[in-house]
């Protein structure tokens, strides 16, 4: 066990390390440009040609459960290369940072679902492949698949330890106007997940449902402006089940700059509705696994 | 320097890291030299009406974003004209050469500035634009050809030299 957890020390400080050094390089090494990011949370269907790359900057700010305190961070940096015109492969190594007080649900005796938490450290790591079937620009419509297994120790709501394995799954579909000026994008997300809490025994298993869609006008040169909208739902029985154990739908504004090799996206994402509710937190709000808003910034280099 | 600091410290870095550049190919008159050599190019004025534009826009499908015209006449024969096409975040500027005919020449890539998709400036795809005329179909995986990769690029320049044609036929030509 002791020797499980040193080697987990030694990972994440290895996954730390490696990540400032190419922060810093990808600042100062690469030339500066563009690319098609345009969402924070809705993917396009474009790829990279074969041979680019790209290196992106993540950082999700999650907080507000409407009851004590409740911040989390995800950080993530993503490198991405171009395989074929038509085929993208990236690798993704995952950071999260958890500051938790008096925001657990207590039971009778007054002990907390959860631990207080204020603990920064590695995630875990994914690697993805997204596979353009139809382009946007010669087509009518736009489609591309997307895979992404994954591996996760840290829990996203609690912050807990634990060990998770996913395949996220994606279907993208999008259609521009006005000669690609105006960008519409949804994406169908099924994830599966199996995952067991540090101490426990069982395997537990969770479909998370997401559907995503978005829209992004330029407004000027090289920037633009749109709408991004989430509805999220967890069936956690499944495939046992397909009772839906809560959903939540958040809306917000996204803005997208890019230059030449450089750029970056914000989008701020507000939780408008959710199910169930308790109450005592918030009238129409899910905030058992959600919070009450999200903000995530993007940072992308091409080379 | 614990791993919070150091990965805070790292995005610091990166938000004051350099600035993007920009690619100028070719300026006007660079262009204006290799498309009409040895020729005198005289500045044509021209603005098109809102009944032009309309008209340019139901023949081509495109949009016409500017009235005024950067037109040329070459003394030798032949027009000059500089165009903008949207790149995926900045403006493309190409610059288009017809003959008296209203067929085209040649055309050359001015400013490009995106990070992908520059293989438009390859001499052989440019080359499929020699001859097209306002009657020609002028759309890409028709009669041009789309390079992978590139292809926003490739959609956008064509679109944009289809245009220009209309555009001749509908203002420019001498009638």
């Amino acid at each position: 066990m002791k020797s499980g957890k040193k080697i987990r020390t030694r990972m994440r400080r290895a996954a730390g390390g490696m990540l400032n050094t190419v922060i810093v390089l990808a600042g100062y090494a690469l030339p500066a440009g563009a690319d098609e990011n345009l969402f924070g949370y809705v993917t396009g269907v474009d790829t990279l040609p074969k041979g680019a790359s790209e290196v992106y900057l993540w950082a999700t700010d999650r907080r507000d459960k409407g009851q004590g305190h409740y911040a989390a961070q995800d950080y993530r940096i993503e490198f991405e290369r171009g395989l074929t015109d038509r085929l993208t492969g990236s690798l993704y190594l995952n950071w999260r940072h958890h500051d938790i007080k008096g925001a657990a649900d207590v039971d009778e005796s007054g002990k907390p679902e959860y631990p207080d938490v204020d603990r920064f450290g590695f995630q875990g790591a994914q690697a993805s492949i997204k596979y353009n079937l139809l382009d946007v620009y010669t087509n009518p419509v736009g489609v591309a698949l997307y895979f992404e297994p994954g591996y996760s120790e840290i829990f996203k709501i609690t912050g807990q330890e634990q060990q998770e394995l996913s395949l996220e799954t994606k279907l993208i579909v999008q259609k521009n106007f006005l000669e690609d000026q105006l960008v519409w994008a949804t994406n169908l997300t099924p994830e599966f997940e199996v995952r067991k809490f540090d101490g426990e025994e069982t395997w537990e298993t969770e479909l998370a449902l997401e559907l995503t869609s978005a829209v992004s006008y330029r407004i000027a040169a090289n920037w633009f402006g749109g709408l991004e909208t989430r509805y999220h739902s967890e069936y956690p029985d499944w495939p046992d089940s397909d009772l839906r154990e809560h959903y939540a739908i958040f809306a917000g504004p996204t803005v997208h700059y890019g230059a030449q090799r450089w750029w970056w996206t914000l989008t701020y994402l507000p939780q408008l509705t959710g199910r169930p509710v308790d109450e005592a937190r918030d009238e129409d709000l899910h905030l058992h696994e959600h919070e009450k808003r999200e903000v995530r910034m993007k940072l992308g280099y091409n080379f | 320097m614990n791993e919070r600091s150091a990965f805070l410290l790292s995005l610091t870095a990166l938000a004051v890291s350099p600035a993007c550049y920009a690619v100028q190919y070719l300026s006007v008159e660079q262009a204006q030299a290799l498309m009409f050599p040895n020729a005198v190019l005289t500045p044509l004025p021209m603005t098109l009406t809102a009944e032009q534009k309309k008209t340019i826009e139901a023949r081509t499908g495109t949009m016409v974003r500017q009235s005024e015209l950067k037109l040329w006449r070459a003394a030798t024969g032949g027009y000059f004209l500089v165009d903008q096409v949207l790149g995926k975040h900045e403006f493309i500027t190409y610059a288009v050469a017809l003959d008296d005919s209203g067929a085209v020449r040649q055309i050359e890539i001015l400013d490009y500035r995106e990070t992908h998709g520059d293989e438009v400036r390859r001499p052989g795809w440019r080359s499929q634009f020699a001859g097209k005329t306002s009657a020609d179909t002028l759309r890409v995986n028709k009669d041009i050809q789309n390079i992978s990769g590139a292809t926003l690029s490739c959609v956008h320049i064509t679109d944009g030299v289809r245009r220009l044609l209309a555009t001749y036929d509908v203002a420019i030509r001498p009638r």
